[in-house]
């Protein structure tokens, strides 16, 4: 941030601000997208997943590849609001509520798709009376369930302060918002004992979401890492699952942190000393990222066991190789060579390089889950030819799509009603600076 | 040459063109099936025949299925039909000779099996024969754990010893056959028997140490396939553990291991309970300011 920006300045620029033209395109064309994503969900209600190309090989398609993406994403919460905030880094507070909200959003959605996924949603009622807690799913959904949880408290106590700021502009907000204000924290008189409780509840979220974190995305790798399929039957599943979720919550970031930066005019906040540390963090991660992956890929092929041969060499230079060595080079490789460079790490590259972290990281997440689908250890007899291929039905692409539309509605939605940079903390460190 | 004479030699020309297509467009030609028929006896009962196909594809052989076999008792006659059959993708059909058959069965020692495949799309037309003796083979233990087989042939309307043919003795296991000892053959003697000493004294049983005991003729061109079974209480006793109604990782959901209970729910109250630490922490907070609210 900008050193001396009076406080009434600061107020002034981070107040949620109305959508512009671009604005209401983007929400236009993101609700356009949920729409069709609606539409396609209830032609799978009313003719049943036949709709979908899942059979009996891939029974796991983009659905469960989306959820697992959303899921991946998610940690960025932990992340940048927890670990920089416990380890003392105040360069990432103007990033911390697009994290949370970030989290917040995606993993509500990896939610909602486990729920299409189940093709009946009544069904998920099963899991309830019939959920074994001897089942990776049924820890799934308890951390889950904690880590959404966790992150919205995450999310609310640090924007009560804002809250109040909100209230004191009545006519911008409008009477409808300023109910909903009023409704969310009008309570909050920042007196030193509601800053304490506050302070120390924050700090407890920020201790107890990174376990939760990391056991989020630890159960979710043990979704395939505890059944015995080629590509899935690792030991080190947790931990690389963990180095993903990480450099696409990072990517994630450095796009929402550009894209508000342009369209709120933030420049004087998320500055380029943000994406250059941003592009660091990244660089870290993606070597990370890339070393868990050489493990899991060029070890299997090593030994290139029999039963695995098809599966690897699908990947490698058979039907999956284009999206295999799309993931690898777009999502990993390229983003660590451009990041090295001084002139990689300026804003416009690393949005573009962000880009390319998310996109590949969503490709990665399919690669992980389908083609294991499609080379059981134990083939089937007798099935039709088409099983054992898998391109998802235009139902499929909607209700995906549809999905990660939602979650950026979301995230729009947000950054219109409440600011997306915390004006509290912004002000309260700038006078700690000027101290 | 003359216009006329031309449209003759075209269509001479054209004639000729059809006639070398329809002679390259024969159809393929049709492969060779071969045929092996196997006779068994089981415990002294009712004969069966198992009949194979295979055919050479790629220099090598390969079972057909969908081969429609007529086996016939001694001749191709309608009176002489064993089974009318067809194999299955393994390239196998099975076929026990049906009571019609009785009385020309039991009339004489000595018969013939003939199996006959008319040919179809594919393949050309086969045939198979097999020639066989009556026999039979019987078992006996004593209470030292010797097991005596003995191995009898019908000749002049009378059982009769039978020398000199090869038998297992053996154990009957869940996918294969365990040799009582360590010899793996044994051959009978002028009596037409073969013992042998039981030396597999550990040898898990059922829930009361039995085991089946199974003497056998394999693929004798004179006797076929002959084995009798036997049940002895030599093995010891074996009590299948069931572990479906205990706590264990794969049980119901009322059956989850206590150690898995204890480590989840303790795992699941704790961060909770933070959390709803938390919560109250903002219900405090909602007080104070409510308070605050009304003093002023």
């Amino acid at each position: 941030m900008e050193n001396s920006i009076p406080t009434q300045k600061i107020i002034q620029d981070l107040l949620p601000q109305k959508f512009g033209k671009s604005g209401k395109i983007w929400t236009g064309v993101l609700i356009a997208f949920c729409l069709v994503g609606m539409f396609a969900y209830y032609r799978q209600l009313r003719y049943g997943l036949v709709v979908t190309s899942m059979r009996d090989y891939a029974s796991w398609g983009i659905y469960i590849s989306n959820f697992v993406f959303f899921v991946a994403i998610s940690l960025v919460g932990s992340l940048i609001t927890a670990i920089f905030r416990l380890a003392d880094v105040h360069w990432s507070t103007p990033l911390t509520r697009i994290a949370e909200i970030i989290a917040v959003s995606a993993i509500f959605f990896a939610s909602v798709i486990i729920i299409v996924d189940m093709g009946s949603p009544e069904r998920f009622y099963n899991l309830f009376t019939h959920g074994r807690l001897q089942s990776p799913i049924i820890w799934d959904v308890i951390v889950i369930t904690t880590y959404f949880f966790i992150s919205i408290l995450l999310l609310y106590f640090p924007l009560l302060p804002d809250i109040k700021i909100l209230l004191r502009f009545k006519a911008k907000a409008g009477t409808a918002m300023y109910k909903f204000y009023s409704f969310l924290g009008s309570f909050w008189k920042g007196t030193p004992e509601q800053f304490k409780i506050s302070e120390r509840a924050i700090n407890i979220l920020c201790i107890t979401i990174i376990p939760v974190a990391f056991c989020i995305h630890t159960v979710t790798s043990w979704l395939f890492a505890t059944t015995y399929r080629p590509g899935w039957d690792s030991t080190n599943f947790g931990a690389y699952f963990i180095s993903g979720a990480f450099l696409v919550g990072a990517g994630g970031v450095v796009v929402a942190m550009y894209v508000f930066r342009k369209a709120y005019h933030l420049e004087k906040y998320i500055t380029p000393l943000h994406f250059e540390k941003m592009a660091r963090i990244v660089v870290l991660l993606a070597l990370l990222y890339l070393y868990f992956n050489i493990n899991e890929y060029l070890v299997p092929a090593f030994k290139m066991k029999k039963p695995e041969e098809a599966h690897l060499n699908d990947l490698f230079s058979g039907e999956f190789a284009p999206l295999f060595w799309f993931a690898i080079i777009v999502g990993m490789l390229l983003p660590i060579i451009i990041l090295l460079f001084k002139k990689g790490r300026k804003p416009l590259p690393v949005f573009i390089v962000g880009v390319m972290v998310v996109v590949g990281a969503w490709f990665k997440r399919y690669l992980i889950v389908t083609p294991t689908l499609l080379h059981p250890f134990l083939p089937m007899s007798n099935v039709p030819n088409s099983y054992r291929h898998y391109f998802p039905s235009w139902e499929e692409w909607a209700i995906a799509l549809g999905s990660l539309a939602g979650a950026m509605l979301v995230i729009t939605i947000f950054s219109r009603i409440f600011p997306i940079i915390p004006i509290q903390e912004t002000i309260t460190e700038q006078h700690e600076t000027e101290q | 040459m003359k216009p006329s004479n031309k449209k003759l030699a075209g269509l001479l020309s054209l004639i000729f063109l059809l006639s070398c297509y329809a002679t390259f467009s024969q159809e393929a030609p049709k492969n060779d099936v071969s045929i092996a028929i196997n006779y068994f006896i089981d415990n002294n009962q009712v004969p069966h025949l198992l009949v194979k196909t295979k055919s050479k594809v790629d220099g090598r052989f390969k079972p057909v299925g969908d081969i429609n076999i007529k086996l016939f008792l001694e001749k191709d006659t309608a009176g002489a039909l064993i089974a009318n059959m067809t194999t299955n993708g393994k390239g196998e059909a099975t076929a026990l000779i049906p009571p019609s058959l009785k009385d020309r069965w039991k009339a004489s020692v000595k018969h013939s099996f003939l199996a006959v495949f008319e040919g179809n799309k594919k393949y050309e037309p086969a045939k198979a024969d097999l020639a066989m003796s009556r026999a039979k083979i019987l078992l006996d233990t004593s209470a030292d754990k010797k097991i005596t087989a003995t191995v009898w042939e019908m000749k002049d309307a009378s059982w009769k010893p039978v020398k000199g043919v090869e038998l297992k003795i053996a154990i009957r296991r869940l996918d294969a056959d365990l040799s009582v000892n360590e010899k793996p053959s044994f051959t009978t003697d002028s009596l037409g028997q073969a013992s042998a000493d039981f030396k597999r004294d550990s040898i898990p049983g059922d829930a009361k140490g039995n085991i089946i005991l199974v003497a056998k003729v394999e693929d004798n061109d004179q006797y076929g396939n002959l084995s009798i079974e036997q049940t002895v209480p030599w093995g010891t006793t074996y009590l299948h553990e069931n572990t479906f109604n205990r706590r264990t990782l794969f049980a119901t959901r009322n059956k989850t291991p206590l150690w898995l209970l204890l480590m989840a729910y303790s795992i699941v109250i704790t961060v909770w309970g933070i959390l709803v630490f938390l919560v109250i922490g903002l219900f405090r907070i909602r007080k104070l300011g409510q308070e605050i609210s009304s003093s002023t």
